[in-house]
């Protein structure tokens, strides 16, 4: 009895610890890595993001002629290497982390992208955006092949040093 | 995301909602590990320690599923454990409801597309309907491992305390 009266002071002098948490702010450090962001109007939809992410919860898919960066937040590990990796520095960590939902499609987020289709065979391979960055960025392109998916690119580079095959 | 999905939806939070209406008193939880790595387990047991304290709420751990409303479910459901974790909500008294908690519960993580798991709750819930095993109610806790506060929060957003913010979003680039 008397033992157990030795933690009163104890407790009294400690007081209340336990948080008031979903009525209180969250304690959230500097080095906290939440959900990520992706800026539509910096992406151009290169993929580099949906290669290095472990998970793949960045998936890039095309859908008739758009072309979808898909983010499923209930998949991702929150390792922030897409946001290291991203060429345009369009993805951007956020210190969110209250994405509970009852609704598993919540979780997605999509970001449209216009899609190219090949001259010749009439294929999609890559986004505008994309295709006009390289444009811009490479000095002397050879603007001819810049409609072409890089099958039939390979084909018409060929058939210049070679020639139209006789039949 | 077609438009009859967001309907079919929108449809089972209404059904949530009614469900919850059933519950009267505190509700009580059933830990179940899935194959989980053990990391969301050791936040389970930190929301329920008195720094967290989810007792405020009245949530409680009781040992049986039989006791329970609300299965506390991590990992991404291995082949072993499939018939196990029907075997335990099976004998959950309705209304039952689920929270899946941590990336494996939600999408499978790095292992959703593995031989030796299921990928997730949500392709699980998919074949215990077929099965004939309803579930009133799941709440998706996503985090790697997921925060005792996000934690919190799942439990909040299921007892409506609180709406939950996460929206489908489409951009155009």
């Amino acid at each position: 009895m008397v033992k157990f009266l030795k933690i009163i002071p104890i407790a009294v002098k400690t007081g209340t610890v336990t948080i008031k948490y979903p009525y209180q702010e969250p304690l959230v450090t500097d080095s906290f890595r939440g959900a990520i962001e992706i800026d539509p109007n910096k992406c151009v939809g290169c993929g580099a993001c949906t290669r290095i992410c472990p998970p793949k919860a960045l998936t890039l898919t095309t859908e008739s002629n758009t072309m979808i960066l898909r983010y499923f937040v209930g998949r991702c590990i929150f390792c922030g290497m897409c946001a290291d990796t991203c060429p345009e520095k369009a993805i951007k960590i956020t210190k969110e982390f209250e994405l509970a939902t009852g609704n598993i499609y919540d979780l997605y987020s999509d970001v449209e992208h216009e899609v190219k289709t090949c001259s010749i065979c009439g294929k999609t391979f890559t986004s505008k955006k994309l295709s006009n960055k390289i444009a811009s960025k490479v000095p002397d392109i050879p603007t001819e092949t810049m409609d072409l998916c890089p099958d039939c690119r390979r084909k018409e580079t060929l058939k210049k040093f070679i020639g139209v095959p006789e039949q | 995301m077609s438009q009859s999905t967001i309907k079919e939806s929108s449809s089972k939070s209404i059904d949530l909602k009614k469900a919850l209406s059933r519950i009267k008193r505190s509700i009580w939880v059933f830990h179940i590990n899935t194959g989980s790595c053990n990391g969301c387990d050791i936040e389970i047991l930190d929301v329920l320690t008195p720094y967290f304290d989810v007792e405020r709420f009245g949530i409680k751990l009781v040992v049986s599923p039989r006791h329970a409303d609300l299965a506390l479910l991590t990992g991404p459901v291995t082949i072993k454990t499939f018939s196990k974790v029907y075997r335990a909500l099976s004998a959950m008294p309705r209304p039952r409801f689920v929270l899946a908690i941590g990336s494996c519960a939600v999408g499978g993580n790095i292992w959703f597309e593995s031989y030796s798991t299921m990928g997730g709750f949500p392709k699980v819930l998919e074949m215990f309907s077929e099965m004939g095993l309803e579930i009133d109610g799941v709440v998706y806790v996503p985090g790697c491992p997921a925060r005792p506060e996000a934690i919190i929060y799942g439990a909040a957003t299921l007892l409506g305390l609180q709406k939950p913010k996460t929206v489908y979003r489409r951009f155009k680039a």
